[in-house]
């Protein structure tokens, strides 16, 4: 009797295997521990094996090839990408930004506890949305345009519908509140075309697709007896080429691929960082996607392979490590725009893998750490936000053979 | 029960008073269970390392996703990328200024006769200032926060001028001000264009 209410205190989530009753009565715990060890070794030796037969097929990286095949690097004069833009409006380090896929509306989300919506194109401010809770680490536009959503460390994530009407203080109402994660939500990001679905990461190790319209989760990546992140995960991005898969990278120094339709485990691992995955974010052609760490360094991977296909990594003087914060690739995958927390923000020629342009030292530059960064959905304009409270617009700036 | 029985019929004998028992002694399931699902996890987690490498053997080395990333980057157009330094002026930067409806065509104008060349005066190439102190007493924002490589020139200088340096790419208004003289920047180098009588403030930072 006793035993049954334990069995049924459980949840079955955890428990789900067949056999597994007659299982818990022949084992002791001590033959218990010891399988664990065993097992814990066979683990650790397959990993072994798995990195030696990987670094067999590592023959080159994307630099190295581009090198031998002749090809020729990126050049940037000092004005050839210039900024024309500054967003003023927040009082607070701005966390998060995202483009509308319309192209120039972007929602950015401060520590002055508000999520502003711009027309980046004239400056003006077309919302300012006070939140429940100021301490917002996250935002993103919906696919049509027609939300925003935002997350942090009220471990709930809010969507925000901007044709909704005010209520009596002005204020915007929070049109739906997703609850369930266990700690802060550290990013979040809509599907590319379905409207009520979005992915949200999270500290509690998770990463969650939810159905908006029902307010609950559609699937639960990772967690406590899953396969997936052993630490909090700090970002998402979710492959446009295939809106099914989306990448998480996490405080466990990993970065994961998920299959949206497969939610006990990550389809594959990402191994290589020495720190933080603080920013994934798909390359263009979707069959790869960046990593940006607080090891310094950002690495560019294959989802079909699991290679590790280039390290971009600048040296400082004194041996210092600048962590990256956050990560973009231009429309055509050449260019990655990393920003790092000594304020500096490397514009990378991802072929040779070398640094070409750093934005962060332009005379009109931000005055402090660049937080977050993205690309327009035409590729034309990149937005920055920073802790120095402003966001920025840069743009091509230099001269350009017309075709 | 026992006790709502007895008081129905007052006259059976008493029951015994209850001896109660201790719970048996059963084990420590929950760590049991625990322990049992760590197992299960790793045991998965083996399968899933073999599937992962049997799946080396089929795939190819890094030298042909490397090859693809080539191929991809460089058959698309990029548009903030640089194609060629030698021809028009024309670019798509000028095309989001010129989108916007409240914009002062002819500050863009004079702004686009610019060639835009940006080039360190030769007393501010030794100064480095990071961090956020006011290097002059130039009202401009930027000047606040000394842009990189210019706040020594800055400091020579009894600058108090409403230095026009940043102020026309980055201001909202596009308001266009005027510069007075300035001791050490040439600043301003107003450019006066065929269509734009104003004093354009952009060219200020172009050290022609």
């Amino acid at each position: 009797m006793v035993e049954g209410v334990l069995c049924n205190s459980k949840p079955s989530l955890y428990f789900g295997q067949e056999g597994e009753e007659s299982e818990m009565t022949s084992s002791s715990v001590g033959s218990l521990q010891e399988r664990h060890k065993a097992a814990k070794d066979t683990v650790n030796s397959l990993r072994e094996s798995l990195k030696l037969k990987r670094l067999e097929l590592l023959d080159t990286d994307v630099a190295s090839y581009a090198r031998s095949a002749g090809k020729s690097g990126v050049v940037f004069g000092a004005t050839d990408i210039v900024c024309c833009r500054t967003l003023q409006g927040h009082t607070g380090k701005v966390y998060s930004m995202d483009w509308a896929a319309e192209r120039n509306r972007i929602v950015s989300a401060s520590q002055d506890g508000r999520l502003i919506v711009w027309n980046a194109l004239t400056s003006q401010k077309t919302h300012a949305i006070k939140l429940a809770c100021a301490w917002v680490m996250t935002c993103s536009f919906s696919p049509n345009g027609q939300s925003v959503a935002c997350g942090g460390l009220d471990s709930v994530c809010s969507i925000f519908n901007l044709s909704s009407p005010t209520d009596r203080d002005g204020n915007l109402p929070v049109s739906r509140i997703l609850t369930s994660h266990k700690g802060y939500v550290s990013s979040c990001q809509y599907v590319p075309d379905h409207d009520s679905h979005l992915i949200t990461s999270s500290g509690d190790h998770t990463c969650v697709l939810w159905d908006i319209s029902t307010g609950l989760r559609a699937s639960v990546f990772g967690g406590e007896f899953q396969s997936g992140h052993t630490a909090d995960v700090l970002s998402v991005s979710i492959n446009a080429s295939n809106s099914k898969m989306f990448v998480s990278g996490s405080c466990d120094a990993t970065a994961r691929l998920w299959d949206t339709r497969v939610a006990s485990r990550a389809v594959r691992t990402f191994y290589g960082h020495q720190g933080d995955v603080n920013s994934v974010k798909f390359f263009p052609d979707g069959n790869r996607f960046g990593t940006g760490s607080d090891d310094g360094t950002c690495r560019l991977y294959d989802i079909r392979t699991g290679h590790q296909l280039q390290v971009y990594h600048q040296p400082h003087s004194h041996g210092e490590v600048t962590p990256v914060t956050s990560i973009a690739f231009s429309i055509s995958g050449r260019l990655l725009f990393a920003a790092y927390t000594n304020g500096d923000c490397y514009v990378w020629d991802t072929l040779l893998a070398k640094v070409v342009l750093n934005l962060g030292s332009l005379q009109n530059s931000h005055d402090a750490r660049i937080n977050c960064l993205g690309l327009s959905a035409d590729g034309s304009a990149l937005c920055t936000g920073s802790w120095d409270t402003n966001l920025k617009i840069w743009a091509f700036g230099g001269h350009r053979r017309v075709i | 029960m026992e006790a709502g029985s007895g008081g129905s019929s007052p006259m059976q004998p008493s029951l015994p008073p209850p001896k109660p028992k201790s719970p048996p002694r059963y084990p420590d399931l929950y760590g049991k269970r625990k322990e049992l699902a760590k197992v299960q996890m790793l045991e998965r987690e083996i399968g899933y390392l073999q599937e992962e490498l049997k799946f080396f053997d089929g795939i190819p080395p890094a030298s042909q996703s490397c090859k693809e990333v080539a191929d991809i980057v460089m058959a698309k157009p990029d548009p903030l990328i640089v194609m060629s330094k030698k021809k028009r002026r024309r670019c798509r930067f000028w095309k989001w200024l010129c989108g916007m409806s409240c914009l002062n065509i002819s500050c863009l104008c004079c702004c686009c006769r610019c060639s835009p060349s940006l080039k360190i005066p030769s007393c501010c190439g030794d100064c480095r200032c990071s961090g956020s102190q006011s290097c002059c007493r130039c009202s401009m924002p930027k000047c606040n926060c000394c842009f990189r490589h210019c706040c020594k020139c800055f400091k020579t200088c009894n600058c108090s001028l409403n230095c026009c340096i940043p102020k026309c790419l980055s201001c909202s208004d596009f308001s266009c001000k005027r510069c007075s003289s300035c001791c050490c920047l040439r600043c301003p180098k107003v450019n006066f264009c065929c269509s734009c009588t104003k004093n354009c403030c952009y060219p200020c930072f172009c050290f022609f």
